[in-house]
């Protein structure tokens, strides 16, 4: 136990695990999405964000033409470069991932199949993007320009507050208050919730069940595209299999906040991102799995639907 | 090909068996015996020879991956099958069976048949002590829970000295002989045998169980838990019999497996074999003993055969899952018509 | 998805696997005088990269070696063991049953290494490893041995560690270092390794292990930061090596940043960016293009389409050449090769002499060189 890391270093520690607990909430909306509409872990969704993590690369190196060695951007050209990115990595990842339904869920529902059987075949569609990804790379990681330069804005009590981790902190935040204002507010939001709380009945008031399920597919898309440019973008780099420890990470998170709910997926990566920096400075970094999981079970079993599996009623039956 | 989807192989199965009498049954299945103790041979005999693996040694194959992921997928049957608990984190038990193999054979110098109680038995309590508190939960948190166990279970594996770290334990000896059978190197046959031995003794232990009253209970929490508490069922009790059941047969697999690759490192029991192993219950036929035996036979058995395409083997297997469960959703032989049922949502 | 065309793929597929097997059955008829080496080591998985470096080093001997068209061509067979001893325990009682094959290049892991000697020791089939660089391999009292078969082109962790702990100290008064490993079966004795030297040469202010492919390295670089370490010794592979120091630069960590030969690719400059400058990495390996000639370059590239050779090329062009040397030779059996590479004197691409001692390793012990990342390249520096 290291508690005087923690007492010297807590602002620090907090605005880190902040910011990745964001990228995790991020990831973990493709998981929560696709759980309150099917009731089934979208296994595939780690790998969604592995193909987003290249697309960002692909849109800036190949694209756009910015090689390892260049200049870090200024301006206008910054924003543009970087939204430019960012859409496209977003939109790449949801078009995976509406694919991914057609594919590996569509058909098995269709057919009232065993929940396991379209587990299985998410799993099948998982390896199979991996191994993929894997052959074109040559297994090689492979790295971005560092385009936004990392100046600071100031700091605090030893908290840095870079660009990035500002930019990793302010855009997951409008994401989810512009989502969350879509799933409660628009008339799609509404058939999300409805379908999530009856399939039957959504039916019976005339949703279109399929054209819902894409939907919420396309959103997990969106958000795990966003997540993939921000994870791009600080850490300027990718493997084939970075998605697997991004994958159980952001299912963690959705399961601590509550899977199926929107604000349980927001607050469970936060408090996800915090734990993993505490654990770490704490008790050392190999422990920190183990204390994760200890805190998950603990809150499951005093909390069993997670941490806000019971406050926000809306979207879960 | 047009009723694919529809055909039961497993109920036409049960027909042909119902229609038998009992010695033409009896011949039926000591045949069968026999035909898959010879299957080491079949390689090298012309006919079958097709089923040679190339690059890796078929007869090891057929031990691990084969025997042994057709020995978790029955063990794990139990759970996530006959009960319905979806266990994301079976490789643990299995790790701590090949553990207890290594720590005891080379610290003490017990030989494999003295530790495999010990090994069965500390899979037991593992499955007790993650099955008290997870089993309250359901459904998908009981996965995460379990997925994060197998995880902690190796960690905590690289992290301790007794455990050897990183490095694993080496120098791991093989099961003394028994009966004139030697088990070592030399001789994968032999390990075989043992293997379809214990396969078979799990096999005869699901039967015994399924048709008493702990395989009715399984049956009722898996379609409906709360009418299952509603009409007596002690429903914990029952699904933590389950998974301590479960347990045993990953503990004596693990102990077996370590004494046969004579040397273990905590990356052999990654998440990977978790998935591969559901992944072998769901493909063969959930819940039914002879699809899981089949599923995992192909499952285990595809990669080594199709190394021959080398790099792209891996992606061959994700698109033949993906295929398969697509055409045949509830596996290759589905459980009874009867007890499929459509479970329920919430779970 | 249409159901026909559902059917129509799930027969094309099966067709492709039948093909597959009609295509591999009459391979073995080849007439012509033809001896096989096997290459052992991760090709798939989460740890293909190590042997994806390795096996172009190997390709190129042997397109050298057969393009001068000797009197007994050599072929070369991909064993992929995922770097997981459970598939090399299958592999090599696999590899060593294929009466072709007289000697294995491998293996990249010290892992499945370990699962391999049964069979091959059995098979009387040598081994000359690229990359496996655990100490008991080659130790004559540990039970995992791979004494008589095994050989390595590499300097064991046992002169590594120290050499990186002293190498990453150099020119520092009163160095305190941290020690950071990825908890994998290579980095985390090299960096425990390090440890004695370092207590000797300064203060040891901390240690973490952080597992292989962790995203986020910040916490560490805090502790790092609170430590008032100026030394950070690192113990594990490129990828995360490049994400730790860069971590540890952007977090306003300024002392001496080293690492071990799993760090030492030429990707390591591209990946860290900035944070690589001035990093110093340690290696028993000479990377590939820093000994080859523009034009011999280029012939590597268009014989294994790689455009930089990984990590590792160079002692698995090493290995491969000691076969290729005992071949030519004449010794065409794995008794004679195994003669051959126990006792013979052998050329690495460096100039280097390499002869084996009894156990595996070779005498004098392969040089551990120290290398200074300068403008995005890495320089050889000094012997560490």
């Amino acid at each position: 136990m290291n508690f005087s890391v923690v007492t010297s270093q807590f602002w620090s520690l907090a605005l880190q695990g902040l910011a990745l607990g964001l990228i995790y909430a991020l990831v973990s909306l493709g998981y929560t999405m696709v759980y309150g509409v099917l009731r089934l872990i979208n296994f595939a969704n780690s790998e969604v964000f592995m193909f987003g993590t290249f697309a960002t690369l692909y849109i800036e190196v190949h694209f756009l033409g910015y090689d390892i060695g260049a200049p870090s951007l200024h301006g206008f050209k910054l924003v543009y470069t970087l939204a430019f990115a960012l859409l496209a990595s977003m939109l790449a990842c949801a078009i995976l991932a509406i694919i991914v339904e057609l594919v590996a869920y569509r058909r098995l529902r269709a057919r009232g199949a065993n929940r396991l059987a379209s587990l299985i075949s998410a799993i099948g569609v998982s390896i199979f993007l991996l191994e993929g990804m894997r052959m074109i790379t040559i297994s090689r990681p492979m790295t971005t320009p560092r385009l936004l330069d990392k100046w600071s804005f100031g700091e605090f009590h030893g908290a840095n507050f870079r660009i990035d981790t500002v930019l990793t902190i302010v855009a997951p935040i409008i994401i989810f208050v512009v989502l969350d204002q879509f799933v409660t507010r628009s008339r799609l939001g509404k058939s999300i919730r409805a379908v999530s709380m009856s399939e039957e009945n959504s039916k019976l008031m005339g949703i279109n069940i399929n054209r819902v399920i894409t939907l919420t597919f396309c959103i997990g898309g969106l958000t795990t595209g966003a997540a993939a440019f921000l994870y791009t973008t600080v850490y300027e780099n990718t493997i084939f299999n970075v998605g697997f420890n991004m994958g159980i990470a952001a299912f963690t998170a959705a399961v601590l906040g509550g899977i199926g709910n929107l604000r349980g997926a927001f607050f469970g990566g936060i408090a996800l991102g915090m734990l993993e920096q505490f654990a770490s400075a704490m008790l050392g970094s190999q422990w920190k799995a183990v204390t994760v999981f200890a805190v998950l079970v603990v809150v499951l079993l005093f909390k069993p639907n997670g941490l806000f599996g019971e406050a926000v009623q809306q979207t879960r039956t | 090909m047009a009723n694919l989807s529809s055909f039961n192989l497993r109920d036409k199965g049960a027909e042909i068996w119902a229609g038998w009498s009992r010695p033409v049954r009896t011949i039926f299945v000591l045949s069968m015996i026999v035909l898959v103790g010879l299957l080491p041979f079949a390689a090298t005999w012309g006919p079958t020879s097709f089923l040679n693996t190339p690059i890796t040694s078929f007869q090891n194959v057929l031990v691990y991956p084969v025997g042994m992921f057709i020995m978790m997928a029955l063990g794990l049957n139990i759970v996530v099958g006959k009960s319905g608990l979806l266990d994301l984190g079976y490789v643990a038990f299995f790790a701590i069976g090949a553990y207890t193999q290594g720590i005891l054979s080379t610290l003490y110098g017990w030989n494999t048949w003295e530790i495999m109680p010990f090994g069965i038995g500390f899979a037991m309590i593992a499955g007790v002590i993650l099955g008290l508190p997870a089993l309250r939960l359901r459904g998908d948190y009981l996965a995460i829970i379990t997925l994060g166990f197998g995880e902690i279970v190796r960690i905590v594996a690289i992290n301790i000295s007794v455990t050897g770290g990183p490095n694993g334990i080496p120098g791991i000896p093989n099961p003394p002989t028994f009966f004139g059978l030697h088990f070592d190197l030399m001789h994968p046959e032999t390990y075989f045998w043992l293997v379809f031995a214990m396969i078979l003794l799990v096999v005869w232990m699901i039967r015994r169980f399924t048709v008493r009253r702990p395989g009715r209970a399984w049956e009722a929490i898996r379609q409906d838990e709360d009418v299952a508490a509603l009409m007596g069922v002690n429903t914990l009790v029952y699904k933590l019999w389950s998974f301590v059941i479960g347990a045993a047969v990953g503990g004596a697999a693990g102990v077996l497996y370590a004494s046969k690759v004579m040397v273990i490192s905590p990356d052999m029991f990654k998440f990977d074999v978790s998935i591969l192993i559901l992944a072998c219950v769901v493909f063969g036929g959930i819940g039914n003993i002879w699809g899981v035996i089949l599923g995992a036979g192909i499952l285990a058995y595809l990669p080594e055969r199709i190394r021959f395409i080398s790099e792209a083997r891996q992606l061959v297997f994700g698109a033949v899952l993906i295929l398969m469960m697509n055409l045949r959703p509830d596996g290759l032989l589905p459980r009874k018509k009867r007890e499929k049922i459509t479970e329920k949502r919430s779970m | 998805m249409n159901k026909k065309i559902v059917s129509g793929l799930a027969i094309a597929a099966a067709a492709t696997l039948a093909l597959g097997v009609v295509a591999t059955s009459p391979a073995s008829a080849a007439a012509k005088k033809s001896v096989t080496l096997a290459f052992q080591g991760p090709l798939t998985g989460g740890d293909a990269q190590l042997g994806q470096d390795q096996i172009p080093g190997a390709i190129y001997a042997i397109a050298l070696y057969n393009a001068k068209n000797p009197a007994v061509k050599v072929e070369l067979i991909k064993a992929d063991s995922q770097c997981d001893g459970t598939v090399a325990a299958n592999i090599a009682p696999g590899v060593a049953a294929n009466k072709a094959v007289i000697g294995v290049i491998g293996t990249s892991c010290s892992g499945e290494a370990r699962n391999s000697f049964p069979a091959y020791r059995a098979a009387g089939l040598t081994m000359i490893a690229p990359s496996a660089s655990a100490v008991s391999l080659t130790d004559p009292k540990a039970p995992d041995r791979g004494f008589p078969i095994f050989h390595r082109v590499v300097a064991h962790d046992g002169f590594q560690a120290p050499a990186l702990a002293r190498y990453a100290a150099k020119g520092v008064t009163n160095p305190k270092y941290y020690v950071i490993d990825d908890m994998t079966t290579y980095g985390g004795p090299l960096a425990k390794g390090t440890l004695p030297t370092a207590k000797k040469l300064g203060t040891v202010v901390g240690t973490d292990s952080v597992a292989k492919g962790t995203a986020d390295y910040t916490s560490v670089a805090s502790k790092v930061k609170a430590s008032g370490a100026n030394v950070v010794i690192y113990g594990g592979y490129t990828t995360d090596a490049a994400k730790l120091f860069k971590a540890l630069r952007d977090g306003g960590y300024t002392g001496i940043l080293a690492s071990g030969d799993g760090t030492n690719t030429s990707d390591f400059p591209g990946l860290a960016g900035k944070a690589a400058e001035g990093v110093r990495l340690t290696a028993a390996d000479v990377p590939f293009d820093s000994i080859l000639t523009k034009a011999q370059l280029a012939e590597f590239t268009k014989i294994t389409g790689i455009k930089v050779p990984g990590l590792y090329s160079t002692t698995a062009f090493n290995a491969t050449n000691i076969f290729l040397d005992c071949i030519s030779q004449g010794k065409l059996t794995r008794s004679a090769i195994q003669l051959c590479v126990n006792s013979g004197t052998f050329k690495g691409v460096g100039g280097d002499v390499i002869k084996f001692n009894r156990y595996g390793d070779i005498i004098g012990g392969a040089p551990v060189g120290g290398y200074l990342v300068k403008d995005g390249v890495i320089n050889y520096d000094a012997v560490a």
